[in-house]
């Protein structure tokens, strides 16, 4: 059995999902002991027993300590072979986030041994947490070079409190994922600014705009506003796209009650202002998601702009479950290698 | 947090709970709000309202649907026009419990208090204190308004007050406090009459009902009625006086009118209105001593007026009515005085709720120290001469104390009188090993006599009366004519009559015929009033 701290690194649910993953891929059963143990609200909260029943669901894993609170949590995946994949559908209280989910769950549907389809009700750009716009445009189309063929279709947007979004994927499987190389991004093709508005003042959406022809120098044609009607409350984001040679990037600025369009704005075009001025293939957050990908294909490298702590926690997880190297090296200034296997 | 369901119960809140449009969401809505917390998921909730709200009741049950895939909502309507009508709504929310199936094997309930107007709220709280909903209250508020408000906060208060350790602690200190009081604050060591005492404290806080006190003369009861009633007075539950009455002093067509009262007129001598004894004991608490020695017509208005609350003085055509707690005492077998004709079974039934045989002296040896201490203290108290025994003398006085040959017939009073007589003998203070010998044999001889049948009724009554300095500082003529007063007294209804049967064959030859005026002058000669020699006495507490 594995044992994982849960309260090691980045010490939140990103060490549950990841060991969620990879415990559907491998069919390793595992413990997480000490769960969120240093934060304010230890243990397992809503979100986290949301992905906890998906992975059981998918997996038809057993599960011990599944409740709120829980500081720890057996998980037993039925078998260790491939599973068979299936129609899932997946609503996530308090607008939690439907990108959290997908990540715990779709690494083993993309290896399974049938098609699969995931409806996922609940947030689609929630704050901290990957927004849809970076898994459809970024996130996915990496996967889908490794073999695996996954859409992601938004079929409504949810944003923070009510939620109510859905976003609907579907899964080509893959008997194995390719190796990839990601360690140049190459020229920069396409730049795209978009700023969303729902049931709120397109003069929201033309103050962000405002902000990323300032700071990025973007021309009009390439700065869109999107004012949206069928989400069910307010909300407002501005998306920042940057496709190159080799991949695209995804910024993102999420609005909040209380909080200004320009400082929305602003921080998505940081993001990609940091990620510009470096010679990294990929930003810190795409760099989060590849790890687990890279090391199930049993290789890869990437270059980054930064690590985050949730990297390097992944990195400790993987190689719990995984027999794998990896190895990060500080090459230059804003320029990490990280090479798998 | 456990595994149980988390089931709650609100009222939808038709100004808190309302919203329109999308930017419903930007609005704290308590109910909603509720089922968004990361912490908390509401399997069920019960939520209540009025049926003109129904249409605002739908509008929650799917945006808490949409925001909480968790939760059932259930709706039920409950019928109330006027949300501030405490006994409308109250009756509504109490009908809603009693159909409800409350399952808190698998299901933890909170009731949610923050919607609903305040008298809703308050009707909320006595159904959870009341246990009418087995749950615990939960009450929600906003965040702050930058955190965009929803979730906000929620709070979950248990009513169940034994759960929490200090306030435990204090309630058993307070507990121990009233039970102390009823001691007197004598630390008495025998276990039985401690379990008693703690087992009459209950009693006392909890029930209005009727207590019986037995025991033997002298054993503590007309004490111990009276702390119970201070005791009551100082938590607030009589307001009223205790009157205190000996039913063995109570004779004839006097008895009547000394309990029930009577109107002006009733009978001859009946100058003025008199309310009577029951009616002074409103709101507070009677105890009648010796009830055994009530006669049969009085047991029967004293029955209903412990059903009813109601009676009829004598002479009156209108009823009157005194809300009394009732303590009955009694040295002898009232069960046996049933069988013989002499009781009601009836009033027997009534008293007999709450029974508690207080033990006399010789069954709580252990407990003789601890009462001498405090009737030195209480002679200190009374004297202002602070008094000790000499070790010999404590000695010698505890080892005959608490032999089997002290009878201690007459309880608590035997020992008092010998600890004033002692005191009042102990020269500089001091009491030594000749006065405590002297009073062993005091007390022998006082048993012995009594053990030989030699005490009469009246000289009884007169003991009771009179201290003993007074009564043996009595010539025998006077000792003969007081006692004959006192009969006379006992057997009239008011000071008057008695004074017209003394003084009334010289009645029509005097000019001045303020007999009950001479009466009340002859009593107070030995120090007696007219209620004190009825056996009645009316206190206030003392605050």
């Amino acid at each position: 059995m594995i044992v994982i701290d849960g309260s090691q690194g980045e010490g939140g649910g990103q060490i549950l999902r990841t060991s969620l993953a990879l415990a559907l891929v491998t069919g390793k059963r595992f413990r997480i002991e000490r769960i969120r143990a240093n934060r304010e609200k230890p243990g397992l909260l809503r979100q986290h027993l949301t992905a906890v029943l998906a992975a059981s669901e998918v997996g038809g894993a057993g599960v011990e300590g599944a409740m709120l609170g829980s500081s720890e949590l057996t998980f037993v995946p039925r078998s260790s072979g491939r599973l068979a994949g299936g129609d899932y559908h997946f609503s996530i209280g308090t607008a939690g986030s439907t990108s959290l989910v997908l990540q715990t769950i779709l690494p083993a549907l993309a290896l399974a041994e049938n098609p699969s389809t995931v409806t996922l009700e609940g947030g689609t750009h929630n704050q901290h947490a990957p927004p849809f716009d970076f898994i459809a445009r970024a996130f996915l189309p990496v996967i889908n070079r490794m073999g695996a063929g996954v859409t992601a279709e938004l079929e409504r947007y949810g944003f923070y409190p009510a939620g109510g979004g859905c976003v609907r994927v579907s899964v080509e499987p893959a008997k194995k994922l390719a190796r990839l190389e990601l360690n140049e991004r190459g020229a920069v093709r396409e730049c795209r600014a978009r700023a969303v508005v729902a049931n709120l003042e397109r003069g929201i959406a033309e103050r962000e705009i405002a902000v990323v022809r300032e700071k990025l120098g973007w021309s009009d044609e390439r700065l869109h506003i999107e004012q949206v009607r069928e989400a069910r409350s307010p909300g407002n984001y501005v998306s920042l796209e940057i496709e190159s040679e080799h991949v695209c990037e995804v910024f993102t600025g999420i609005g909040a009650r209380g909080v200004m369009a320009e400082t929305v704005a602003e921080a998505a075009c940081d993001g990609a202002r940091v990620y510009l001025a470096s010679e990294a293939a990929v930003g810190e957050h795409l760099a989060d998601q590849l790890l687990l990908p890279m090391a199930l294909a049993g290789g890869g490298s990437f270059t980054t702009n930064n690590l985050s702590l949730h990297a390097t926690t992944n990195i400790e997880v993987i190689k719990r479950f995984l027999d794998i190297e990896i190895s990060v090296a500080h090459v230059a200034n804003h320029q990490w290698q990280v090479n798998v296997g | 947090m456990s595994a149980k369901k988390c089931v709650v119960i609100g009222l939808l809140g038709p100004t808190l709970d309302n919203g329109k449009g999308a930017a419903r969401w930007e609005k704290w809505r308590p109910s909603v709000a509720l089922c968004q917390h990361t912490d908390l998921i509401v399997a069920r909730f019960e939520l209540l309202h009025q049926p003109r709200y129904t249409n605002l009741a739908e509008t929650i049950e799917a945006d808490t649907n949409q925001i909480s895939p968790e939760t059932e909502v259930r709706r039920h309507t409950v019928e109330f026009e006027n949300a501030w009508d405490l006994e409308e709504v109250y009756g509504a929310l109490h009908d809603f419990a009693r159909g409800y199936t409350f399952n808190t094997e698998t299901e933890d309930y909170f009731v949610h208090i923050t919607t609903g107007t305040h008298v809703a709220q308050i009707c909320l709280f006595l159904l959870t204190e009341s246990r009418r909903f087995p749950a615990r209250l939960i009450q929600t508020s906003p965040g702050a308004r930058r955190e965009g408000e929803a979730p906000g906060t929620y709070e979950i208060i248990d009513l169940d007050l034994s759960r929490y350790d200090r306030l435990a602690s204090r309630f058993t200190q307070e507990q121990e406090a009233a039970v102390s009081f009823l001691k007197s604050g004598i630390e008495t060591r025998n276990e039985n009459f401690n379990r008693l005492i703690e087992r009459i404290e209950q009693v006392a806080i909890r029930s209005r009902a009727p207590v019986l006190l037995t025991g033997a003369t002298g054993a503590g009861k007309s004490r111990l009625a009276r702390r119970i009633y201070e005791l009551k007075h100082r938590e607030h539950q009589v307001q009223g006086a205790f009157v205190e009455v000996n039913c063995a002093t109570l004779r004839g067509d006097a008895a009547m009118s000394a309990l029930f009262g009577h109107k002006k007129g009733a009978f001859t001598g009946a100058q003025s209105d008199r309310p009577g004894l029951l009616k002074a004991a409103d709101k507070g608490l009677l105890f009648l001593d010796e009830i055994g020695e009530l006669g049969v017509d009085e047991q029967a208005m004293l029955l209903r007026v412990i059903e009813e609350k109601k009676f009829l003085p004598l002479g009156s055509d209108r009823e009157a009515s005194s809300d009394f707690q009732l303590i009955a005492g009694t040295n002898c077998d009232l069960k046996s005085n049933v069988k013989e004709g002499k009781f009601r079974e009836d009033l027997y039934a009534r008293i007999n709720l709450w029974t508690f045989q207080l033990p006399g002296l010789r069954e709580r040896v252990e407990d003789i120290e601890p009462n001498l201490n405090y009737e030195l203290e209480g002679y200190a108290r009374r004297e202002g001469t602070h008094v000790t025994f000499n070790k010999e003398a404590r000695a010698t006085f505890m080892r005959f104390a608490t032999d089997s040959e002290a009878h201690w017939s007459g309880n608590f009073r035997d020992l008092n009188a010998a600890v004033t007589r002692m005191a009042t003998l102990a020269p500089g203070g001091r009491i030594s090993l000749e006065i405590v010998e002297e009073e062993i044999e005091r007390l022998k001889s006082a048993w012995h006599t009594e053990t030989n049948g030699a005490h009469s009724a009246c000289n009884h009554a007169l003991a009771q009366l009179l201290d003993e300095e007074t009564l043996a500082g009595l010539d025998l003529y006077d000792y003969l004519q007081l006692e004959s007063v006192i009969k006379v007294c006992r057997e009239s209804r008011t000071l008057s009559e008695a004074g017209r049967k003394l003084f009334g064959a010289s009645r029509d030859r005097r000019r001045v015929t303020n007999d009950a005026d001479r009466l009340r002058k002859y009593l107070a000669r030995f120090g007696l009033e007219w209620q004190l020699v009825c056996g009645a006495s009316i206190e206030n507490a003392r605050s």
